[in-house]
C-alpha cells in the first residue's frame, strides 16, 4: 500500500500529469465551444451540434475523451515507464530489495487511479463546456437532466476508464520493452497511428487491435455518427478485447522487469 | 583482522559475467569481513560497476555465487538487500520532486524506513536546507550526498558504494570519509570501489585490486602497502647521474630509478624508516635534497598489479580527472 500512495504521489507532483489534462480538457473545451459558436452557420452545422446537444451529447464527449484522451493516456503510460528506466529510479528500487513485478504492477496502479481522477475532471469540464457551447448555438439543455442518460453514465464513464487504462497499459508495456521514455513515446504514437493506417487493409482484424477495441466499448460507431472503414466490435465484445489486452501489456510489462539485467 | 578471522559481511565465488562477447568478470572472489571499510580497486572497466550490479540484484551472474551477511543471495533472495543500502553509478531520482520528497519516494520502497529518518539522513549529508529544493536543480555533488543519504536510508549492515566521492568538493569528500568511518565504527561494513587511490588509502582497513574481471589481490591495506614502499627524493637535475652511482651501494641494484632527470625526481624502493639514511648518504655525497617524501606507495602497487605502468617521463597513466597521484608524488 505504502507503494502504491508513494507512485500516486510522485505522479501528482509530476508535470506531464497536469500537461495531459489540460491538453485534453483544453483541447475539449476549445472544440465545444467553437462546435458552439460557429455550427449554426456552417453548410452541415447540423450534425456537428449534436455534440452540444443533451442527451446525446454525453455519449458523444465521453467518445471524445476516449479518443484523444486514449492516445494521450498510451503517452503517459509510456512516459511514466520509460521514465523509471532512463532517470534510473527502477534501479533504485530493485537495489532496495522491491519486488521488481510488485512495482511495476503498482506503478501502473497508480497511472490507472489518477486516468480515472483525469477522465472524471475531463468529463466535467466537457458538459461545462458543452452547456456553454449549447447556450452559444442557441440549443436547448432541458436533455443535460434526462434521467435515462445519467443512469447509464455511471456504466460509460467506467467502461471508458478501462478502455483508456488498457491504452495506457499498452503505452507503458511499449516502454518498458524499449526501456526508455522517449522510445516508448515515440514507439506508442507509432503503433496508434499504425493500426488506424492498417484498417485501410485489415478492418477485420484492426477492430481487435488495442485503440480499436478500447474506442468501441463506449459506443459501437464513430464520434458524431460518421461511419468508418472498419467495423466496431460491440462493446461486450470490445470489453473482452480490451481486458485482454490490459492483461497481456501489464504480464509483458512484469515479465520483462522481472528478467530483465538492469544496467546504467 | 583477516578474512579466516571473522564473519564475512560480502563474499563471492567464482563469479564470472559476460555482456556477449566481452567477458566482465572471469572468476572474482571477494571476502569482506564484517565492519570494515572495503576498497574496491580497479582501472575502468575492470569489472568493479558489474559486481556492484550482481551485488544488488540488477543483474546475475552466468556462473558463480554471492554471499550477503553471511546468507546466499540468488535471484529470489530480494529480501536479502532490505539489509543492504547502495549507490550504483551515478545517483538516480526524480529530477522534479525534491530531495526529500525522492527519499520519501524510495523510503516506499523495500525494508520500511521509519518516518523520522529521511530528514535524519538529510541533515547528515548537509542537504537540510535544499531538502524542498527540486533535484533538478542540485549540483552534481549535492546528487551524490543524496545518494549517499538514499543508501542509508534502511540503516543497512553493508554499505555498497560506487565511485562515492564522484563530483564532491574536498570539504564534501571529508565530511562522506568522516561518515563512512563513523559507520563502520558502528559495526557496519563499508564497500566502496574507486579508481581514487588517494581517497582509497585514506578510508580504507582492507582493499581488493581488480583487472580484467579477476582479483588480483586482496589484504589488509598494511600488507598490501609493504611490498611498496617508496621514497622519492628531489635533488639538483646535474646530480641524478652521481647519486644513482651513490645510492646502489647501500640500498643494492635495482632499488634506484630516475623518474625524471629534467626536474631530478628519483624514486627509491625503501621503507620509510630508511629515509634519513638515504638523506644521510647523499648529503655525505656533497648532494642536497630539496625534497624528500617517503610513503608506502598504493598507486605501485596498483599499476604493478592492473599492468599499468609509470612512464618514462616519470609520470603516471591517470584513469580521470582526479587522477590517482599520491601524496607529495612529483
Amino acid at each position: 500500500m505504502r507503494l502504491f500512495i508513494a507512485g500516486l504521489r510522485k505522479l501528482v507532483r509530476r508535470p506531464a500529469t497536469l500537461v495531459s489534462l489540460g491538453l485534453l480538457a483544453g483541447l475539449l473545451s476549445l472544440i465545444l465551444v467553437a462546435v458552439g459558436a460557429t455550427a449554426r452557420s456552417r453548410p452541415n452545422g447540423a450534425e456537428a451540434l449534436l455534440l452540444v446537444t443533451f442527451p446525446g451529447a454525453y455519449v458523444l464527449i465521453l467518445s471524445f475523451i476516449l479518443g484523444l484522451g486514449g492516445l494521450i493516456s498510451l503517452v503517459y503510460g509510456a512516459a511514466v515507464a520509460g521514465s523509471e528506466w532512463s532517470w534510473g529510479t527502477l534501479k533504485n528500487a530493485v537495489a532496495r530489495g522491491e519486488s521488481r513485478s510488485g512495482y511495476v504492477l503498482l506503478t501502473f496502479a497508480s497511472v490507472a487511479l489518477l486516468i480515472g481522477i483525469g477522465l472524471l475532471v475531463a468529463f466535467g469540464i466537457g458538459i461545462l463546456m458543452g452547456l456553454v457551447g449549447a447556450t452559444l448555438a442557441g440549443v436547448s439543455t432541458n436533455g443535460v437532466t434526462d434521467s435515462a442518460s445519467l443512469g447509464a453514465l455511471p456504466d460509460k464513464l467506467g467502461r471508458s476508464w478501462f478502455a483508456m487504462v488498457e491504452e495506457a497499459a499498452f503505452g507503458f508495456a511499449v516502454a518498458t520493452l524499449a526501456r526508455s521514455q522517449l522510445a516508448g513515446v515515440g514507439a506508442g504514437i507509432g503503433l496508434y497511428f499504425g493500426e488506424q493506417f492498417a484498417s485501410l487493409f485489415l478492418p477485420d482484424i484492426v477492430k481487435y487491435l488495442p485503440f480499436n477495441a478500447a474506442m468501441a466499448v463506449v459506443v459501437n460507431t464513430n464520434p458524431g455518427g460518421g461511419g468508418g472503414i472498419v467495423q466496431r466490435l460491440d462493446p461486450g465484445t470490445a470489453l473482452v478485447a480490451v481486458t485482454a489486452w490490459l492483461v497481456a501489456s501489464l504480464v509483458v510489462a512484469a515479465a520483462f522487469t522481472e528478467r530483465a539485467e538492469i544496467a546504467g | 583482522m583477516g578474512p579466516a578471522a571473522a564473519s564475512l559481511a560480502l563474499a563471492t565465488h567464482g563469479l564470472h559475467k559476460r555482456y556477449g562477447s566481452r567477458v566482465a568478470l572471469a572468476g572474482l572472489d571477494l571476502s569482506v569481513p564484517e565492519g570494515v571499510v572495503y576498497g574496491f580497486l580497479g582501472p575502468n572497466g575492470a569489472g568493479k560497476t558489474t559486481t556492484m550490479r550482481l551485488l544488488t540484484g540488477l543483474i546475475h551472474p552466468d556462473t558463480g555465487s554471492i554471499e550477503l551477511l553471511g546468507r546466499p543471495f540468488g535471484r529470489r533472495d530480494r529480501r536479502r538487500l532490505f539489509d543492504i543500502g547502495a549507490l550504483i553509478e551515478s545517483p538516480a531520482f526524480y529530477p522534479y520532486l525534491s530531495g526529500r520528497e525522492n527519499l520519501r519516494a524510495l523510503a516506499a520502497t523495500g525494508a520500511s524506513t521509519p518516518a523520522n529518518k529521511v530528514d535524519e539522513l538529510l541533515d547528515l549529508v548537509g542537504l537540510m536546507d535544499r531538502a524542498r529544493d527540486r533535484v533538478s536543480t542540485y549540483s552534481l555533488g549535492m546528487k551524490q550526498r543524496l545518494g549517499i543519504a538514499a543508501a542509508l536510508l534502511s540503516d543497512p549492515r553493508l554499505l555498497l558504494l560506487d565511485e562515492p566521492a564522484n563530483g564532491l568538493d574536498p570539504a564534501g569528500i571529508v565530511a562522506m570519509r568522516d561518515t563512512l568511518r563513523n559507520l563502520a565504527g558502528m559495526g557496519k561494513t563499508v564497500f566502496v570501489s574507486s579508481h581514487i587511490l588517494g581517497e582509497v588509502r585514506q578510508l580504507a582497513d582492507m582493499v581488493g585490486i581488480i583487472a580484467a574481471g579477476r582479483l588480483v589481490r586482496e589484504g589488509s591495506l598494511d600488507d598490501i602497502l609493504s611490498g611498496g614502499a617508496i621514497v622519492r627524493i628531489r635533488i639538483k637535475p646535474e646530480e641524478v647521474a652521481r647519486a644513482v652511482a651513490i645510492l646502489p651501494g647501500m640500498l643494492g641494484a635495482g632499488q634506484v630509478s630516475v623518474q625524471s632527470a629534467e626536474s631530478g625526481w628519483l624514486s627509491v624502493e625503501a621503507d620509510a624508516g630508511r629515509a634519513s639514511e638515504i638523506n644521510r648518504s647523499l648529503a655525505e655525497a656533497g648532494i642536497y635534497a630539496s625534497e624528500l617524501t617517503a610513503e608506502s606507495d598504493l598507486e605501485s602497487v596498483f599499476l604493478e598489479l592492473t599492468g599499468g605502468a609509470p612512464a618514462a617521463d616519470g609520470e603516471r597513466p591517470t584513469f580521470g580527472a582526479a587522477g590517482v597521484s599520491p601524496k607529495g608524488s612529483p
